[in-house]
């Protein structure tokens, strides 16, 4: 059998980027944008997947605008060849929930064996479209894999993952949702010629009422009421000996 | 069909609810007084003993009595909390636990019943009737704040962003539930191995001791003995992960685990933000750097500037003498 395996990629703000609360409360955000760190580990354990079973066929899909274009440029200088843009600008802040409606819509005619996704994404880091197409499409998920062997033959793959203080190794048949924590691949910066390629090539768009899903909401339920400054600390309290500091810790109850 | 109550998720381990989880209780709690609504703890599995230790700290504790929820499977808890909302109606809000098991759970429940889901939570409150979330977005560079406008409002809560739920006078009711319980996902488990290494599990440490590039190959062993004097976890950060030095499972920061413990020890750690993201809601940070501008002290209540193989082996002893 040759596998079919789906890997959803976005586009986010690099993880250096200046992020700021501007003076109309929304976001000021530096215009620096990549694919998401957990996507491109995603990218990367298809590709590695590929080499295994080379008739193995992958297909990258993004939701979103303009931007989500980019993601998807990046998969295929990476070595993805189908690629597909799903929605547009309308859903480029779109919620987990309605952006996991409109992959499964598109997955239903797919029919993957293995849907890759990152552990979170950068910008929101909600964490939420991997588990969220899992329960959309009834078949299981394992979150944040560090390691993955599929076994084509044997029509299953074996899975490693932290759980609650364990590293577990499960197994699982096909379909199953996969999502990428660190470790599971190390992606490869694609050679020049391939990015030249992929920034002229002509990319796929399917649109939300193709997927016949038009009635999803983008806002997924959520409304965003404001940013916030995270919170800070008071000032240090520098301490010279460790006995002064044993002291305060003694004093806030902590040892 | 509809309940007025406001779910938390119990987590167990060794038998006991998890302090992430007795956090989630009080969040229920409070949340539900105000509004008058009815806060329950939802067992998954588990036996009759745990049920009552836990309804010694909320109203009523909602316990799916079921051997098949004994085995961890994120399909098979998500149906069986969408079961027990098709035979008790939907409740106004469900609070679980940032922990691995919630994290596939509840968003896959949350896209089960449509409703709105907010992850990683580190403050709720009431807009309205509504529920309002603030979280860390953007690698937490910012903080924002969404309205949950479903029935129900799913969110997962950070460990320490509410206090752990005190006992209450008189024990609450345990109610047996039975509900509809999918088959297995056919995920099974092939192998489980402690990823502690002889220590604690980190999630839920009440102190962690965690160690950087300053305190790399051997000197770790000083983060290791401090550990121990505390009756500690150990971390480290992912410069020592990625040279091999420690195991992910240690790694504390946006790409590790995310901890709330009440006292956090960074040695020999500079501070970068995608660490600190990870370890900035503890209670009690000390940072220990031979740089007194090192960005950790930002981020710290107490700071000490010196050699960390020289200051943590005194502190270790200085801890040992104020216990004995
Ligand atoms: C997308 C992304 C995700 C990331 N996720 C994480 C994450 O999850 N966790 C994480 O930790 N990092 C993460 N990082 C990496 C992070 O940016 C830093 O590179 C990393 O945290 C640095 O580790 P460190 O502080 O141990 O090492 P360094 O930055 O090298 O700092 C070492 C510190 O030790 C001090 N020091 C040296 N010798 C001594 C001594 N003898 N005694 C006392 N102090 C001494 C130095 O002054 C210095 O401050 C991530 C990066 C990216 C891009
Ligand atoms: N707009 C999107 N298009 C494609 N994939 C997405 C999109 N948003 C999220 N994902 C995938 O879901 C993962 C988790 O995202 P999030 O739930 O936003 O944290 C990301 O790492 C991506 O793999």
């Amino acid at each position: 059998m040759s596998l079919k395996i789906a890997v959803l990629v976005k586009q986010v703000p690099d993880h250096e980027a200046i992020v700021q609360i501007g003076a109309d409360g929304n976001l000021d955000i530096e215009d620096r944008y990549v694919c998401s760190f957990f996507d491109e580990i995603a990218v990367e354990a298809a590709l590695d997947i590929r080499k295994a079973n080379a008739d193995a066929e992958i297909l990258a899909l993004s939701v979103g605008g303009k931007r989500s274009v980019e993601s998807l440029r990046r998969a295929m200088a990476m070595g993805i060849d189908q690629v597909e843009q799903l929605g547009d600008d309308s859903m480029a802040f779109a919620s987990g929930l309605a952006v996991a409606n409109l992959i499964a819509a598109r997955l239903k005619t797919f029919n993957p064996d293995l849907i890759l996704a990152g552990k979170q994404a950068g910008d929101d880091d909600m964490g939420a479209v991997g588990p969220m197409v899992s329960g959309l499409m009834g078949i299981p998920l394992v979150n944040a894999a560090t390691s993955m062997d599929v076994d084509v033959d044997g029509g299953k793959v074996r899975i490693a993952h932290s759980m609650n203080g364990e590293t577990w190794t499960v197994e699982s048949g096909f379909p199953v949702v996969v999502t990428a924590q660190k470790g599971l691949a190390e992606p490869h910066v694609p050679v020049v010629m391939r990015v030249m390629k992929a920034m002229r090539a002509k990319i796929a768009n399917t649109s939300t009422e193709d997927l016949g899903a038009s009635e999803i909401d983008s806002t997924g339920r959520l409304k965003r009421l404001g940013y916030y400054s995270p919170p800070t600390r008071p000032p240090v309290q520098m301490v010279d000996d460790v006995n002064e500091l044993v002291g305060v810790l003694a004093q806030r109850g902590v040892v | 069909m509809a309940c007025n109550e406001i779910w938390a998720v119990a987590r167990i381990s060794d038998g006991q609810i998890t302090q992430a989880g007795l956090q989630l209780v009080g969040a229920a709690r409070e949340l539900a007084r105000e509004k008058g609504l009815d806060a329950r703890a939802v067992l998954l599995g588990c036996d009759r003993a745990t049920a009552d230790d836990l309804a010694g700290v909320i109203d009523g504790v909602l316990w799916l009595n079921d051997e098949r929820l004994n085995e961890y499977d994120a399909a098979v808890h998500a149906g069986a909390l969408f079961g027990l909302m098709e035979v008790r109606g939907k409740p106004v809000a469900i609070f679980a636990g940032t922990n691995d098991m919630d994290s596939e759970v509840v968003p896959r429940l949350a896209a089960m019943c449509g409703a709105a889901f907010a992850s990683s939570c580190v403050k709720i409150r009431w807009e309205g009737d509504d529920l309002a979330a603030r979280r860390p977005v953007y690698g937490g560079k910012v903080y924002e704040e969404l309205a949950l406008l479903s029935r129900p409002a799913v969110v997962t809560v950070r460990p320490g962003a509410f206090d752990d739920a005190q006992k209450l006078a008189a024990p609450g009711s345990v109610e047996e539930i039975s509900v509809e319980v999918p088959p297995s996902s056919g995920v099974t488990v092939a192998e489980r191995v402690s990823s502690a290494q002889g220590g604690q599990d980190l999630s839920d440490a009440r102190r962690v001791v965690a160690g950087g590039r300053g305190v790399c190959g051997e000197s770790y062993q000083t983060v290791e003995a401090l550990a121990d004097a505390l009756d500690g976890a150990i971390a480290a950060s992912r410069a020592l992960v990625d040279a091999g030095e420690r195991p992910h499972e240690q790694q504390v920061g946006k790409s590790g685990k995310t901890i709330s413990p009440e006292l956090y020890i960074a040695c020999g750690i500079s501070g970068a933000i995608h660490h600190v993201l990870g370890m900035n809601t503890s209670k009690v940070v000390v940072a220990v750097n031979s740089d007194p501008d090192a960005p950790i002290f930002a981020a710290a209540d107490l700071g000490m500037v010196g050699d960390a193989k020289e200051i943590l082996p005194a502190l270790a002893e200085a801890i040992k003498t104020l216990k004995n």
